[in-house]
């Protein structure tokens, strides 16, 4: 068995099906080893979205996904899906080929040092020297990937590491020892029950729930515990989901993104329960003026606890275990004029926003897209004034919203939504993008198609990198400047490229009409809604 | 404040890149850095001296944690450790001066190491502080090079 075998081995024993990824010569031997196995290998057309689409894959199946790349030009272009994977916490391992080892060093052809590079991109990185060493770097880094705080592991292996015979039989280990990595952590029971007795004697208390509460598996628990104390819930971008929208204890999404309630909330509140959230600039943009408040924090990541803001009761855990812990003590629940207080912020709450009537109302494309859409759909969105729009209309039910809330990756929704759906066909998934994010990613259109992957693309089309000219805006006055991407391509021709359905609407009297006849074609289509240049999203 | 950290890491490439470059991305100083191998081979030990507020001392420690490579962070308190770093440092002397270097050695401790027909060689170890004085000390004597390991130290308890 050579190295390229071993880490085939190694993939299937950790139960992968499916990979991502784009061959180059310096990875070519474990190319060779896939062509012998039963793992699926699904061509992207650009590396980055390889990662993206093991983000999607990682996100909806819960599980750890695997991406590969292989040297030089190959390996940078994945840098960017890897910083994306790792600013959300999701768990990938990313495999690379890198020239031999005796070449490394030596600038030849298609050499990148990705050890270095991704240093600050990936949560542990490998560079494997000896083909021995496959079995316990690959069970290492699925168990670092998807322990702890998840993220993205590198395992970066020379051409002639793969073509080289194992020396010793291969054995894949049954276990981990890691002596600087032990992410079993038992809650401190100490702090937990001050964390209980801040939750009983606050009046007016308030769960902040982040992206950590989705990726601890903790929704259910974190539910449960607001339903059975009464205890009203606000959200940040990436912990949309926790609580379904429609739900009477959900206060919307805190931050300047968010809901202008649901941050009123956090400012009457007199204890804020903050779990697995960073709470970075975009949610709390002053964390200085919450100071007056009990403030728990609960995170897995020690790191992240007083990193923005100075809690008064830190607790390190897992978000779903803690929850599950909290449901069983003795809480007086909160009373009924704390929710009747935040209800009567919600409904004082007027939007004063005007849209143009000239095309589509994109607040108006989400609510409508959201009501048709199944109750257990997967909705991806881009990054931009999309992704705004939709945070703020989508209304969750039981399904699954994916976004990159942490490095805002133009181009993330489309591959993201391929790897989304390849996890499970069963389910519906929408890509919503705008023309920008969309012009990053369409070359994926190709590997959709070949695949047959059933995706509904919606392009939310200004004319203009919207969010951007927004900002030029707000900023500078009207001094617009590389914001303008103007009439083309022509979205018609690119679907009749790629032999997709088509749907266009510019009214939002149609809308419904061309919403219907979009979701219930059976195969992957475009739909490009039109909007006003001049809507903004705030 | 000053935060003296006592690190044990893997004694693997790549690993003392990956603590620099945590410190350097989230621009954190590092006034101070030694590293050298322990009694176990597999195992290396830095001591990293840096300053900030408490804050920033407080997320050194936690990020440093998080690294996979990094097995043991341990804050040391100074007043409750033996901390020390060496220099060795080259002096151009002349035959009036000579005298005065050489009783210097004498009064603080720092060995002669080499003479040559214009320079001595000094070796001078001490709490870093002391090791200011004495560069302070030295200087009217002319210094042609100064190499400095960086403070060690160890908890005494």
């Amino acid at each position: 068995m050579n190295g390229a075998e071993a880490m085939v081995r190694c993939l299937e024993l950790e139960g992968i099906t499916r990979i991502f990824g784009y061959p180059g010569v310096a990875i070519a031997p474990f190319y060779e080893g896939l062509y012998h196995s039963s793992i699926e290998h699904i061509l992207v057309r650009q590396e980055q979205n390889a990662g993206h689409a093991a983000s999607g894959f990682a996100r909806v199946s819960r599980r750890t996904a695997v991406c590969t790349v292989t040297s030089g030009p190959g390996a940078t272009n994945l840098i960017t899906a890897l910083a994306t994977a790792y600013a959300d916490s999701i768990p990938i391992v990313a495999i690379s080929g890198q020239v031999s080892s005796d070449l490394l060093g030596r600038d030849v052809f298609q050499e990148a040092d990705m050890r270095g590079a991704t240093e600050s991109f990936v949560k542990h990185s490998y560079l494997v020297k000896d083909p021995d060493d496959i079995p316990r770097i690959f069970k290492e880094a699925f168990y670092i990937a998807s322990t702890g705080r998840k993220g993205p592991v590198l395992i970066d292996v020379p051409m002639d590491v793969q073509n080289r015979k194992l020396r010793k039989p291969f054995a894949y280990p049954d276990g981990v020892s890691i002596r600087g990595y032990k992410p079993e952590i038992k809650v401190n029971m100490s702090q937990f029950r001050r964390v209980v007795e801040a939750i009983d004697k606050a009046e007016k208390p308030l769960i902040c729930a982040g992206g950590g509460v989705i990726l601890g598996n903790g929704e259910q628990a974190v539910r449960d515990f607001c339903e059975k104390f009464n205890i009203p819930v606000v959200h940040t971008m990436m912990g949309m989901g926790v609580m379904p929208k429609k739900h009477p204890l959900n206060f919307g999404m805190l931050g300047n993104n968010g809901k202008p309630y649901a941050n009123k909330a956090v400012r009457r509140a007199d204890l804020l329960v903050i779990v697995g959230a960073r709470l970075a600039d975009r949610a709390i943009p002053q964390p200085e003026n919450l100071k007056s408040r009990t403030i728990i924090h609960i995170d897995i990541d020690t790191a992240e606890i007083g990193k923005n803001m100075g809690p008064t009761i830190p607790l390190v855990g897992d978000a779903g275990e803690i929850f599950r812990l909290l449901l069983n003590e003795d809480i007086s629940p909160a009373g009924r004029e704390w929710i009747g207080e935040l209800e009567d912020i919600k409904h004082s709450t007027v939007d004063r926003r005007v849209f143009s009537d000239k095309l589509v109302n994109p607040n108006i494309l989400v609510q409508k897209l959201s009501e048709k859409m199944d109750d257990d759909a997967v909705y991806v969105a881009d990054v931009g004034q999309n992704q705004l729009w939709s945070a703020d209309n989508y209304v969750m039910k039981e399904g699954r919203f994916l976004t990159t809330g942490g490095m805002g990756t133009m181009g993330y929704s489309i591959p993201a939504a391929v790897g989304a759906k390849l996890f499970d066909p069963s389910k519906q998934v929408v890509a919503v993008t705008g023309d920008g994010a969309f012009q990053m990613s369409m070359n994926e259109f190709a590997s959709i198609k070949i695949n047959e992957v059933d995706i509904k693309v919606i392009v939310v089309r200004n004319g203009f990198l919207g969010l951007v000219r927004e900002y030029q805006n707000n900023t500078y006055g009207e001094h617009y400047i590389g914001v303008r991407l103007r009439e083309w391509p022509r979205y018609d021709k690119i679907a009749e490229a790629y032999d997709m359905p088509y749907f266009e609407c510019s009214s939002n009297e149609e809308l419904d009409e061309r919403l219907d006849e979009f979701l219930a074609c059976r195969e992957a289509s475009l739909m490009v809604v039109n909007v006003d240049g001049e809507d903004k999203v705030k | 404040m000053k935060g003296i950290f006592s690190v044990l890491v893997e004694n693997r490439d790549g690993v003392l890149s990956g603590i620099s470059g945590l410190f350097a991305r989230r621009g954190f100083n590092i006034d101070s850095l030694a590293v050298g191998e322990t009694d176990n081979h597999e195992i290396s030990s830095m001591t990293i001296v840096s300053t900030g507020d408490q804050r920033t001392i407080d997320q050194i420690e936690k990020q440093l944690n998080k690294k996979v490579d990094v097995i043991k962070v341990r804050r040391l308190s100074e007043a409750r450790s033996v901390c020390l770093e060496m220099m060795l440092i080259k002096l151009a002397y002349t035959a009036t001066n000579r005298s005065s270097i050489i009783e210097l050695c004498q009064i603080t401790g720092a060995r002669i190491l080499k003479v040559t027909p214009k320079h001595l060689i000094l070796e001078y170890h001490a709490p870093t502080d002391e090791v200011e004085d004495f560069i302070q000390m030295v200087k009217s004597f002319g210094i042609a090079e100064v190499q400095r390991t960086g403070a060690i130290a160890m908890e005494y308890k």
